[in-house]
């Protein structure tokens, strides 16, 4: 479930961060075997995290996941996007969901999988049909008709003005750093308190 | 972080480990509940119990070297991506976490109390509280002279071009810190564990005041939760 949610966002964000150096729109791709083998690579993934019963082997096939997610996000030409979800999502979340198993009992399961649990399976099953019901009118991937990348008051706007406003070339950090400065330091602001909570929960007055 | 991994992948290959054999046995945690027989002998026992923790550190042939190599260019390519934010995919945030994981890969190799004692408090400390309040400056100064927050042009910065390095500067010596600072610091905090007299995780006997009684029951339930997931 979470995998189609997070494909569905994933084309989605695409589109508007594939705009800086290539000011020629996309053609409307055809599903190629790399990209059909990575979705199903990632949904294959998610299933596993989601049914696997040992929690190590969940939190490693999440990384493998995240890995995944972070090639599609390439492969959509939205580096930005995978660069964070390769660095924070497969490598930092990793590490400390590890970190914190070893910190925890670890149990042994005799079945590999989770049995499935028919009440949520059959909610999951209604929410992935209603998302499926919507599929016909999203765009097609990389569509130069589609409303994120051809709206002129937003994302044509910031390709056209990025470099006279702001004099950098990558339209993503323009609107970060300067077109959405605020929201950033909010952002850098909420980073830094989770620090500090983190700190709190655990009952320690140091971090190293 | 090496020691609580070969620990966890050693409980499925039931190694015969004597320093741990004994160690477990003289604690005898876990030593009356029913195991499967694969995890019968050497090694039972919960991964935080003295035991564990006082393993030492096991130095691996293939992970030193390795990291060795690796954590140069890692670093580099974290700096590249934190500096060249301007023209190219990143900025601070991706660069902060890369050169954070390089820290997570040194102590890997290394052992996390020893990198835990190189790189001291202070140090992320510093980066983190320092990031936060680089960008609040960068932002404060243009208010100073009249203008908006993060106001880049009316920045004072000399020949070059204000608005293009003010950017810079908010994420090379804003985020990128900041991003930095607090995922070490998590990776230490969490290597650590919740703090209680004992020093240890989710023991819930300690009663001695109100708020260990709390520490108890957030310790439940934190394991309730990791339970059912």
């Amino acid at each position: 479930m979470t995998g189609a949610l997070s494909l569905a966002g994933g084309s989605a964000a695409a589109v508007p961060a594939s705009a800086g150096p290539l000011s020629a729109a996309p053609v409307v791709a055809q599903v190629t075997a790399i990209e059909a083998s990575l979705l199903a690579f990632v949904v294959l993934t998610a299933l596993a995290t989601a049914f696997a019963r040992d929690v190590l082997a969940a939190v490693i096939v999440f990384g493998a996941y995240s890995l995944g997610m972070a090639a599609l996000y390439t492969f959509y030409r939205a580096p930005d996007v995978a660069l964070t979800e390769a660095a924070i999502s497969a490598g930092v979340t990793t590490v400390l969901l590890l970190l914190t198993l070893a910190k925890t009992t670890r149990i042994d399961h005799e079945a590999a999988f989770e049995s499935v649990n028919l009440p949520a399976a059959g909610a999951a099953g209604f929410l992935f049909a209603g998302l499926l019901l919507t599929m016909g009118d999203i765009p097609a991937i990389g569509s130069p008709d589609a409303p994120v990348w051809s709206n002129p008051d937003v994302t044509q706007w910031y390709l056209a003005e990025t470099y006279a406003q702001t004099h950098v070339e990558n339209t993503v950090m323009a609107v970060l750093a300067a077109f959405r400065g605020f929201d950033t330091f909010g952002e850098a602001v909420v980073v830094f308190a989770g620090g500090i909570a983190a700190l709190l929960v655990l009952h320690r007055e140091v971090f190293a | 972080m090496s020691d609580a991994v070969d620990d966890t992948d050693m409980t499925d290959t039931a190694t015969d480990d004597p320093v741990d054999a004994t160690a477990d046995a003289s604690t005898d945690e876990g030593a009356g509940e029913e195991l499967p027989p694969h995890r019968a002998a050497p090694r039972s026992g919960r991964l935080d119990s003295d035991a564990r923790q006082g393993t030492p550190y096991t130095e691996s042939q293939v992970i030193m070297p390795t990291v060795k190599v690796v954590a140069p260019f890692a670093f580099t390519f974290g700096l590249f991506i934190t500096f060249h934010g301007s023209g190219s995919p990143g900025g601070g945030f991706q660069g902060g976490a890369i050169m954070a994981a390089v820290v997570f890969m040194i102590a890997f190799a290394f052992g996390i109390e020893s990198t835990r004692d190189w790189l001291a408090n202070t140090v992320v400390v510093a980066l983190a509280v320092g990031g936060a309040l680089a960008f609040a400056g960068i932002g404060l100064v243009p208010v100073a002279l009249g203008g908006a927050f993060l106001q880049y042009d009316l920045l004072p910065i000399p020949i070059l071009d204000p608005v293009k390095y003010g950017m810079e500067g908010v994420e090379v010596i804003g985020i990128a810190p900041i991003v930095a600072g607090v995922l070490m610091g998590l990776f230490f905090l969490l290597a650590n564990g919740f703090a209680t007299e004992n020093g240890g995780f989710g023991n819930g006997s300690l009663d001695e005041d109100g708020s260990l009684d709390e520490d108890g029951s957030l310790d439940g339930e934190s394991a309730d939760a990791g339970g059912d997931r």
